[in-house]
């Protein structure tokens, strides 16, 4: 055989992983539940010994699965569609629950998009577990950790693993649960319990529009199910939409495949051309009269009001800069590189839907741009280390959400690949840099680490480079296919929406290279500080160092399937491996989810949601400036930092700055108004309930009624003489009263 | 009035019986109403006998009269009762009570006896000894109804020792 | 075997029998001597024999004989244990009046 198809073939049997793949789920479970019940007892060594081993596990059989859904003879049969669907894997297992006529099934679904976010969760999940080993070494409360981080790992699997809606719900409320749990890991100190509540509620609040959205999604899909069949005329189309309407009765109305389905059907059929069915309104149901479009329009805007509750958006964002209270590992996992992409990632599987809705992607890309640059201009003036990383974050997810707003979902996923691997070492680092300098933060009190630091400072640096888009890197890779489908994007009702997202974009990757270039060259660079905690800082383990350079390597290696035109080299030179597919240079992320988001881009140039106009300006040119984009913000900052602030040491600092300076160091004082605006009113609210219908009316009512009782037995208790003869003698009332009753009876018939 | 001997028989021995179970209750030393008692046990004898229940009416004499009544005296007699007297009868609300329904109760059975009519039998099945004798009475007994006699003799037994014990002053 | 019904009707004797029972009640519930009051009950347990045996005559039915039977084999035992009972808490207590022994009240 060929050696292409080595590649290609599956090397474990699609069938036999189809039926295990609960297990990549079970296995971190089942170590959550030994950690948490017997970690105690078992020691230090078993319980990290256990922790990465179920890890490991999961990442060997997501390794099998990311190389099954290669195989082309991997086929599943969609109930939707009647169709075979290729490059995946499924597993039913089982019927969870039926209301009436909705029901949802525990079903697992791996296909390329799963595939990728399988093995970034557990590769880096695998790494952080190692590096968390050494982490927490002076610990006590290790067992509970890795507990909590196993069933993370679980949860976060579940989410990205589930065939409908309800099960990534399950994992969606399961990864916040896990955050909090982790942010507020140290409970004693009561300001870092406050955070993970802070992070738990602000979640709560993106989860109420995700379940609303759920429900308007059943009630929708059932009532064109419930539509007659002949809003097309193409005898194949009815064909189709019977299949489907019966699909939506067994696996539900929720399943990811039969809202694909329902994507498919629902615009007018390609080739008679009817009405479009989007506009027309729903026939039958709670939401009659309403217009398709519209409906779908809401429910987008309210899944990404729920994706920016987890994925730490505008308005939701808050919580996760105060979600670094939690140890440094949890930062680097949760906030980092997993949970804060389901938002992302649960986009891009509705993607089928969102192309339908023009309007919803116009919003989603906005709110990642306005994110995104809102985010890097309140990194500018933190102090706090890890905070300016958290920050950092929400501004790449705001890039994230940009790219799927605008159709190029690829390049989304691309850029959350390479995120999770640099943003994954740059928390690491963090941590190493904790770890050496007795938890210090502030890195205004750092400095000249790159003498004594070495390992931590190259693949800081490298990971720096890496997000702020130097060329060789991958960060610039994933940033610019991002920005360049979004100068290319035309948005339906909307045709300013890409030039203005380039445009923030571009001012946020200028921000993103200024704060980050400021955070290396303040804390590794130059003299240390005179307020440093210890006189000298020492380079951590290998445990801990080991996944730091493992990381930054994937940083620069990921490049691979970014550059546009890769496969068309390869091709030339080695024609047997590798086949490029025609037309213009596509980058080898956009190839291997093409089985994916086929379905999306090609319903988007149906309705014409989104359409690739032209750009006069040629792709290496948008290239070059965006390097220089990069190059510039990390000079201003260097000369800002190594020149000009030093030289000026001393004098005061003139007023206008200052206020500009305080005004950003205080985030722009966004917590304070949601403070005023939304949690006092409610706090006043509540206690005003309490002081009067909780302790006036109800508890009056309570003890009210046990006086009376108490009253009334103690009149009873009288009863009690002592006097038999008493006794006896209300007897003996009673047997008359018996007895006269029965002489009546008798009397009376 | 036509009375006839039988009649005759029952009134003297029913008022006998009325009157010393009258001076039961109402008697101030607790001798009197034990002697009392034992009148009426005889008398109540006499009835038992006019009933044709001849073996009922020996055992009470035995029984009753003879083994229950001199307990009651010994106990009497033991706890030397005879001086205790009763100076002062108190009407208490519980006693009117009691009294009101004593008498209620015996206007209701009253009212019900007089509206029950009598549904003689005058034939014996064949077979069957004379009416009331022992051999009637201890044939029935020691066949049909064996269990119950054996589960009285088992009461009798735990009577006696309750009593035994009951009654030492240290155990 | 024929036996002519009771020239007395059976009707007095239940009579009888139901001023005995409430003569007997009417002294457990007024009498403060627990002798006396144990006497009553005897009354009682007598009137509840003589309407026994009265109907037992009316049915010519033996069975009503054996009821009566084992009322007087059931007084000897509870008469048995009473006075037991009588006795030990006169030593107690120094008094048989039903009004001086009042320990289970409020």
């Amino acid at each position: 055989m060929d050696t292409s198809s080595w590649w290609t073939t599956a090397w474990a049997n699609p069938k036999a992983l189809s039926a295990s793949l609960w297990l990549i789920i079970a296995l971190p479970a089942l170590g959550a539940v030994v950690c948490g019940l017997l970690g105690k007892t078992l020691g230090r060594t078993y319980v990290n010994l256990i922790a990465c081993a179920t890890v490991l596990g999961s990442l060997f059989l997501s390794a099998f699965c990311f190389q099954a859904v290669t195989d082309p003879s991997a086929l599943v049969l969609s109930p939707a569609s009647g169709t075979g669907v290729r490059f995946a894997l499924a597993g039913d297992f089982g019927t969870w629950f039926s209301a009436g006529s909705f029901v949802a099934h525990y079903g697992l679904w791996v296909d390329r998009l799963t595939a990728t976010m399988l093995l970034v969760i557990t590769g880096v999940g695998f790494l952080i577990h190692l590096y968390s080993t050494g982490y927490m070494e002076h610990d006590e409360g290790y067992w509970r950790f890795f507990s909590y981080l196993n069933l993370f790992m679980a949860m976060m699997l579940t989410l990205v693993m589930a065939d409908n809606l309800v099960l990534l719900f399950v994992g969606w409320e399961g990864v916040g649960l896990c955050s909090y749990l982790l942010i507020g890991y140290y409970y004693t100190d009561a300001e870092k319990a406050w955070y993970g509540r802070k992070a738990f509620i602000y979640n709560r609040v993106g989860d109420c529009a995700f379940i609303v959205a759920m429900m308007l999604i059943v009630v929708t899909v059932t009532a064109y199910a419930q539509s007659p069949a002949n809003d097309t005329q193409l005898f194949a189309w009815k064909q189709r939409k019977t299949m489907w309407t019966r699909a939506v009765a067994d696996p539900g109305p929720l399943n990811f495949q039969v809202l694909e389905e329902f994507a498919r059907v629902l615009p007018a059929s390609p080739v008679t051309g009817n009405t479009n069915v989007l506009e027309t309104a729903i026939p039958s149901g709670p939401l009659a009269g309403f217009s398709y479009g519209g409906t779908l329009t809401v429910i987008f805007l309210l899944l990404l009001l729920g994706a920016t509750g987890k994925s730490a958006q505008l308005p939701l964002y808050v919580w996760l800069p105060d979600a670094m209270a939690g140890p440094t590992p949890v930062s680097a996992l949760i906030h980092a590189a997993t949970m804060v992409t389901a938002g992302v990632y649960m986009l891009c599987r509705m993607s089928p839907l969102l192309v339908l809705c023009p309007r919803a992607m116009a919003v989603v890309a906005v709110v990642g741009a306005v994110t995104a640059l809102f985010a890097a201009l309140i990194a500018f003036a933190q102090d706090d280390m890890k905070k300016i990383l958290a920050y950092s974050t929400i501004s790449q997810l705001g890039y994230m959400f940009l790219g799927v707003g605008v159709g190029v979902f690829w390049a989304a996923i691309l850029h959350l690949v390479t995120h999770a691997c640099f943003k994954g070492c740059l928390f690491l680092s963090a941590g190493s840099v904790m770890h050496g300098n007795a938890d210090e933060l502030d890195i205004k009190r750092l400095g000249g680490l790159s003498k004594t630091m070495r390992w931590t400072t190259w693949c800081f640096g490298i990971a720096t480079l890496a997000i702020t888009g130097i060329v060789p890197l991958s960060g610039f890779f994933s940033k610019d296919d991002i920005l360049d489908g979004a100068l290319h994007a035309h948005v339906a009702g909307a045709p300013w929406v890409g030039t203005t997202v380039y445009t923030l974009g571009m001012v946020g990757a200028v921000a993103t290279a200024f704060y980050m270039s400021r955070l290396f060259l303040l804390a590794f660079t130059g003299e240390r500080s005179k307020e440093a905690r210890t006189p000298h800082a020492h380079e951590s383990g290998w445990v801990m160092v080991a996944p730091l350079v493992i990381l930054a390597g994937l940083s620069v290696l990921l490049i691979s399937h970014g550059i546009p035109g890769l496969i068309n080299v390869l091709a030339r030179w080695f024609p047997s491996w590798v086949q490029a597919p025609p037309g213009e240079p596509q980058t080898l992320m956009q190839i291997f989810l093409k089985s994916v988001f086929d379905v999306s881009d090609k319903l988007a140039l149906q309705v014409k949601s989104v359409t690739l106009g032209h750009v006069a300006v040629p792709v290496v040119l948008l290239y070059v400036f965006g390097w220089v984009v990069a190059v510039a913000g990390g000079a201003v900052a260097y000369v800002l930092y190594k020149r000009v602030f030093p030289a000026r040491a001393g004098q005061p600092v003139p007023p206008l700055f200052a206020a500009v300076r305080s005004f950003t160091v205080h985030k722009f004082y966004v917590d304070e108004l949601y403070d005023g605006l939304i949690i006092r009113p409610i706090k006043y609210l509540a206690i005003g309930l309490y002081r009067v219908v909780d302790q006036l009316v109800i508890d009056t009512a309570a003890v009210a009624v046990a006086w009376i009782i108490g009253r009334v037995g103690s009149l009873l208790r009288y009863v009690q003489s002592g006097n038999a003869q008493a006794y006896a003698a209300a007897m003996a009332v009673g047997l008359l009263v018996g007895v006269g009753y029965a002489l009546f009876q008798v009397i009376a018939r | 009035m036509n009375l006839n001997g039988q009649e005759v028989v029952f009134y003297l021995l029913a008022g006998a019986t009325l009157g010393s179970a009258a001076l039961v209750i109402a008697a101030r030393n607790p001798i009197n109403s034990a002697m009392s008692l034992v009148a009426t046990f005889f008398f109540l004898a006499g009835l038992y006998a006019q009933l044709l229940a001849h073996t009922i009416a020996v055992l009470q004499v035995l029984v009753y009269a003879g083994a229950i009544m001199v307990l009651f005296l010994f106990v009497i007699m033991l706890l030397s009762l005879t001086d205790l007297g009763e100076p002062v009868r108190r009407v208490t609300f519980s006693r009117v009570v009691g009294g009101a329904a004593a008498a209620g109760l015996l206007m209701v059975l009253v009212a019900g006896v007089s509206r029950w009519q009598a549904t003689s039998v005058e034939n014996l099945p064949p077979g069957s000894k004379a009416f009331g004798t022992l051999e009637a009475v201890g044939g029935l007994l020691y066949a049909r109804w064996i269990l119950p006699f054996e589960v009285v003799s088992l009461l009798l037994l735990v009577a006696m020792v309750g009593a035994v014990v009951v009654a030492k002053p240290r155990i | 075997m024929h036996l002519p019904g009771s020239q007395v009707a059976i009707q007095n004797y239940l009579l009888v029998a139901a001023l005995l029972f409430c003569m007997g009640m009417l002294g457990v519930l007024v009498r403060r001597n627990a002798l006396v009051v144990f006497m009553s009950i005897e009354l009682m347990l007598n009137a509840s024999n003589l309407t026994f045996l009265a109907f037992a005559r009316d049915r010519l039915d033996i069975t009503g004989h054996l009821a009566a039977l084992f009322v007087i084999a059931v007084a000897a035992a509870e008469a048995a244990i009473g006075l037991a009972i009588v006795i030990a808490v006169f030593r107690n207590r120094g008094t048989v009046n039903v009004e001086d022994i009042r320990t289970m009240k409020y």
